[in-house]
Protein backbone atom coordinates (compact mmCIF):
# COMPACT_ATOMS: atom_id res chain seq x y z
CA UNK A 1 0.00 0.00 0.00
CA UNK A 2 1.32 3.39 -0.95
CA UNK A 3 0.95 5.59 2.13
CA UNK A 4 0.86 9.05 0.64
CA UNK A 5 -0.72 10.62 3.66
CA UNK A 6 -2.22 9.54 6.93
CA UNK A 7 -3.02 10.94 10.33
CA UNK A 8 -5.38 10.91 13.24
CA UNK A 9 -6.89 13.38 15.66
CA UNK A 10 -9.10 13.22 18.73
CA UNK A 11 -12.65 14.58 18.56
CA UNK A 12 -13.39 15.98 22.02
CA UNK A 13 -14.63 19.54 21.54
CA UNK A 14 -16.82 21.48 19.14
CA UNK A 15 -13.69 23.13 17.74
CA UNK A 16 -12.30 19.70 16.81
CA UNK A 17 -15.05 19.53 14.16
CA UNK A 18 -13.47 22.59 12.50
CA UNK A 19 -9.96 21.12 12.90
CA UNK A 20 -11.16 17.83 11.39
CA UNK A 21 -12.56 19.69 8.36
CA UNK A 22 -9.18 21.44 7.89
CA UNK A 23 -7.17 18.19 8.14
CA UNK A 24 -9.46 16.32 5.77
CA UNK A 25 -9.46 19.21 3.30
CA UNK A 26 -5.64 19.25 3.26
CA UNK A 27 -5.47 15.47 2.77
CA UNK A 28 -8.07 15.47 -0.03
CA UNK A 29 -6.44 18.39 -1.85
CA UNK A 30 -2.97 16.81 -1.57
CA UNK A 31 -4.30 13.60 -3.15
CA UNK A 32 -5.55 15.58 -6.12
CA UNK A 33 -9.33 15.54 -5.60
CA UNK A 34 -11.24 18.25 -7.46
CA UNK A 35 -13.04 21.05 -5.62
CA UNK A 36 -16.47 19.35 -5.66
CA UNK A 37 -15.14 16.03 -4.35
CA UNK A 38 -13.08 17.87 -1.71
CA UNK A 39 -16.29 19.61 -0.61
CA UNK A 40 -18.18 16.28 -0.51
CA UNK A 41 -15.45 14.60 1.58
CA UNK A 42 -15.06 17.55 3.98
CA UNK A 43 -18.84 17.79 4.44
CA UNK A 44 -19.04 14.04 5.19
CA UNK A 45 -16.23 14.43 7.76
CA UNK A 46 -18.07 17.36 9.32
CA UNK A 47 -21.27 15.28 9.70
CA UNK A 48 -19.51 12.26 11.20
CA UNK A 49 -17.25 14.19 13.60
CA UNK A 50 -20.29 16.13 14.82
CA UNK A 51 -22.09 12.81 15.39
CA UNK A 52 -19.16 11.70 17.58
CA UNK A 53 -19.23 14.97 19.53
CA UNK A 54 -23.03 15.04 19.95
CA UNK A 55 -23.83 11.35 20.52
CA UNK A 56 -20.64 9.86 22.00
CA UNK A 57 -18.95 12.90 23.56
CA UNK A 58 -15.54 11.96 22.24
CA UNK A 59 -13.81 9.74 19.73
CA UNK A 60 -11.13 9.69 17.09
CA UNK A 61 -10.86 10.39 13.37
CA UNK A 62 -8.20 8.67 11.24
CA UNK A 63 -7.43 9.32 7.60
CA UNK A 64 -5.19 7.59 5.10
CA UNK A 65 -4.67 7.48 1.38
CA UNK A 66 -5.44 4.09 -0.13
CA UNK A 67 -4.16 2.59 -3.34
CA UNK A 68 -6.04 -0.35 -4.83
CA UNK A 69 -5.99 -0.05 -8.64
CA UNK A 70 -7.01 3.50 -8.00
CA UNK A 71 -6.00 6.15 -5.49
CA UNK A 72 -8.47 7.10 -2.80
CA UNK A 73 -8.97 8.56 0.64
CA UNK A 74 -10.29 6.54 3.57
CA UNK A 75 -11.64 8.14 6.74
CA UNK A 76 -12.46 6.21 9.92
CA UNK A 77 -14.55 7.64 12.76
CA UNK A 78 -14.43 5.68 15.99
CA UNK A 79 -16.14 6.27 19.29
CA UNK A 80 -17.01 4.39 22.46
CA UNK A 81 -20.43 5.96 22.77
CA UNK A 82 -23.86 4.34 23.16
CA UNK A 83 -23.82 2.69 19.71
CA UNK A 84 -26.57 2.71 17.08
CA UNK A 85 -29.61 0.57 17.98
CA UNK A 86 -30.87 0.05 14.45
CA UNK A 87 -28.42 0.88 11.64
CA UNK A 88 -31.06 0.33 8.91
CA UNK A 89 -33.33 2.85 10.63
CA UNK A 90 -30.41 5.27 11.18
CA UNK A 91 -29.82 5.22 7.42
CA UNK A 92 -33.42 6.32 6.72
CA UNK A 93 -33.53 9.98 5.67
CA UNK A 94 -35.25 12.04 8.35
CA UNK A 95 -34.73 9.58 11.18
CA UNK A 96 -32.96 11.00 14.21
CA UNK A 97 -32.68 10.22 17.92
CA UNK A 98 -31.28 13.68 18.58
CA UNK A 99 -32.06 17.21 17.51
CA UNK A 100 -30.62 16.88 14.02
CA UNK A 101 -32.28 16.72 10.63
CA UNK A 102 -31.68 12.99 10.26
CA UNK A 103 -29.72 13.66 7.09
CA UNK A 104 -26.19 13.03 8.38
CA UNK A 105 -25.80 9.28 7.81
CA UNK A 106 -27.86 8.78 4.62
CA UNK A 107 -26.46 12.03 3.20
CA UNK A 108 -22.89 11.02 3.97
CA UNK A 109 -23.41 7.75 2.13
CA UNK A 110 -24.59 9.65 -0.96
CA UNK A 111 -21.56 11.97 -0.84
CA UNK A 112 -19.03 9.13 -0.62
CA UNK A 113 -18.31 6.06 -2.78
CA UNK A 114 -18.29 3.56 0.08
CA UNK A 115 -19.52 3.57 3.65
CA UNK A 116 -19.44 0.87 6.33
CA UNK A 117 -20.97 1.15 9.78
CA UNK A 118 -20.05 -1.16 12.63
CA UNK A 119 -21.84 -0.54 15.89
CA UNK A 120 -22.40 -2.37 19.13
CA UNK A 121 -24.85 -1.19 21.78
CA UNK A 122 -23.01 0.16 24.79
CA UNK A 123 -19.61 -0.33 23.15
CA UNK A 124 -19.42 2.22 20.39
CA UNK A 125 -19.52 2.92 16.69
CA UNK A 126 -16.94 2.78 13.92
CA UNK A 127 -17.77 4.29 10.54
CA UNK A 128 -15.46 3.94 7.55
CA UNK A 129 -15.96 6.03 4.41
CA UNK A 130 -14.00 6.06 1.14
CA UNK A 131 -13.80 8.23 -1.95
CA UNK A 132 -11.88 7.20 -5.07
CA UNK A 133 -10.09 9.52 -7.44
CA UNK A 134 -11.55 9.36 -10.93
CA UNK A 135 -9.00 9.55 -13.70
CA UNK B 1 -14.19 31.59 17.00
CA UNK B 2 -14.68 33.79 13.95
CA UNK B 3 -16.14 37.27 14.33
CA UNK B 4 -19.19 38.25 12.34
CA UNK B 5 -19.98 41.84 11.37
CA UNK B 6 -23.45 42.99 10.53
CA UNK B 7 -23.42 45.94 8.12
CA UNK B 8 -26.49 48.13 7.70
CA UNK B 9 -27.15 49.56 4.23
CA UNK B 10 -30.32 51.65 4.25
CA UNK B 11 -33.08 49.19 5.29
CA UNK B 12 -30.98 46.13 4.65
CA UNK B 13 -28.54 44.20 6.85
CA UNK B 14 -25.59 42.54 5.16
CA UNK B 15 -23.78 39.67 6.84
CA UNK B 16 -20.71 38.00 5.37
CA UNK B 17 -20.70 34.51 6.87
CA UNK B 18 -17.13 33.43 7.80
CA UNK B 19 -15.58 30.78 5.54
CA UNK B 20 -15.24 27.96 8.06
CA UNK B 21 -17.30 28.84 11.14
CA UNK B 22 -17.53 26.58 14.19
CA UNK B 23 -20.98 25.68 15.54
CA UNK B 24 -20.76 28.37 18.23
CA UNK B 25 -20.09 31.09 15.64
CA UNK B 26 -23.05 29.93 13.53
CA UNK B 27 -25.36 30.03 16.57
CA UNK B 28 -23.98 33.45 17.62
CA UNK B 29 -24.57 34.72 14.09
CA UNK B 30 -28.27 33.90 14.49
CA UNK B 31 -28.50 35.90 17.74
CA UNK B 32 -26.53 38.82 16.29
CA UNK B 33 -28.70 39.00 13.18
CA UNK B 34 -31.98 38.97 15.12
CA UNK B 35 -30.64 41.56 17.55
CA UNK B 36 -29.49 43.85 14.71
CA UNK B 37 -32.81 43.45 12.89
CA UNK B 38 -34.66 44.74 15.94
CA UNK B 39 -32.14 47.46 16.80
CA UNK B 40 -31.90 48.96 13.30
CA UNK B 41 -35.53 48.36 12.40
CA UNK B 42 -34.28 46.71 9.20
CA UNK B 43 -36.60 45.21 6.59
CA UNK B 44 -34.28 42.85 4.83
CA UNK B 45 -31.27 40.65 5.42
CA UNK B 46 -28.62 39.36 3.05
CA UNK B 47 -26.67 36.34 4.26
CA UNK B 48 -23.67 36.12 1.97
CA UNK B 49 -22.09 32.66 1.99
CA UNK B 50 -19.74 33.23 -0.96
CA UNK B 51 -16.65 32.33 1.10
CA UNK B 52 -18.27 29.34 2.82
CA UNK B 53 -16.64 26.11 1.71
CA UNK B 54 -18.63 23.59 3.74
CA UNK B 55 -22.38 23.53 4.37
CA UNK B 56 -23.28 20.64 6.64
CA UNK B 57 -26.61 19.77 8.27
CA UNK B 58 -25.98 21.89 11.38
CA UNK B 59 -25.12 24.97 9.34
CA UNK B 60 -28.11 24.44 7.04
CA UNK B 61 -30.51 23.94 9.96
CA UNK B 62 -29.30 27.06 11.77
CA UNK B 63 -29.48 29.22 8.63
CA UNK B 64 -32.98 27.89 7.76
CA UNK B 65 -34.14 28.62 11.30
CA UNK B 66 -32.68 32.13 11.10
CA UNK B 67 -34.60 32.79 7.87
CA UNK B 68 -37.85 31.70 9.59
CA UNK B 69 -37.13 33.83 12.67
CA UNK B 70 -36.38 36.89 10.55
CA UNK B 71 -39.68 36.27 8.69
CA UNK B 72 -41.57 36.19 12.01
CA UNK B 73 -40.08 39.60 12.74
CA UNK B 74 -41.35 40.91 9.41
CA UNK B 75 -38.02 40.75 7.60
CA UNK B 76 -37.09 39.16 4.32
CA UNK B 77 -33.87 37.16 3.88
CA UNK B 78 -31.87 36.42 0.75
CA UNK B 79 -29.12 33.82 0.88
CA UNK B 80 -26.45 34.87 -1.60
CA UNK B 81 -23.30 33.55 -3.20
CA UNK B 82 -23.49 29.80 -2.68
CA UNK B 83 -20.53 28.20 -4.45
CA UNK B 84 -21.19 25.55 -7.10
CA UNK B 85 -19.38 22.83 -5.14
CA UNK B 86 -21.43 23.70 -2.05
CA UNK B 87 -24.71 23.62 -4.03
CA UNK B 88 -23.88 20.13 -5.35
CA UNK B 89 -22.96 18.86 -1.89
CA UNK B 90 -25.96 20.45 -0.18
CA UNK B 91 -28.45 18.80 -2.53
CA UNK B 92 -26.71 15.41 -2.40
CA UNK B 93 -26.55 15.54 1.39
CA UNK B 94 -30.35 15.92 1.27
CA UNK B 95 -30.51 19.41 2.73
CA UNK B 96 -33.03 21.91 1.48
CA UNK B 97 -33.30 25.61 1.93
CA UNK B 98 -37.05 25.48 1.28
CA UNK B 99 -38.79 28.82 1.03
CA UNK B 100 -35.46 30.62 1.21
CA UNK B 101 -34.83 33.29 -1.41
CA UNK B 102 -31.44 32.90 -3.05
CA UNK B 103 -29.26 35.02 -5.32
CA UNK B 104 -26.04 34.43 -7.20
CA UNK B 105 -24.29 37.37 -5.55
CA UNK B 106 -24.81 40.31 -3.18
CA UNK B 107 -25.66 42.74 -6.05
CA UNK B 108 -28.61 40.61 -7.15
CA UNK B 109 -29.66 40.04 -3.57
CA UNK B 110 -29.75 43.83 -3.03
CA UNK B 111 -31.90 44.27 -6.15
CA UNK B 112 -34.31 41.54 -5.02
CA UNK B 113 -34.69 42.98 -1.53
CA UNK B 114 -34.99 46.60 -2.66
CA UNK B 115 -37.74 45.66 -5.11
CA UNK B 116 -39.57 43.57 -2.48
CA UNK B 117 -39.34 46.30 0.17
CA UNK B 118 -40.51 48.95 -2.33
CA UNK B 119 -43.55 46.90 -3.31
CA UNK B 120 -44.42 46.30 0.36
CA UNK B 121 -44.20 50.03 1.09
CA UNK B 122 -46.29 51.13 -1.86
CA UNK B 123 -49.12 49.12 -0.32
CA UNK B 124 -48.76 45.99 -2.50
Amino acid sequence: MNMLCHGEMPIDTENDIVMARKSVREAAVSLGFGVTDVTRIVTAASELTRNIYVYAGSGIMRWQSINENNLGLELVFEDHGPGITDITLAMEPGYTTGKGLGMGLPGTKRLMDEMEIMSEIGKGTTICIRKWLRR
Amino acid sequence: MATVSVIKIRDILLVAVPSDPDDFTVSELQDQVLDALQRYNAKGLILDISTVETVDSFFARTISETVKMVALMGGLTVLSGMRACVAVTTVQLGLSFDKTLTALDVDRAMDMLSAAIDSMETGL
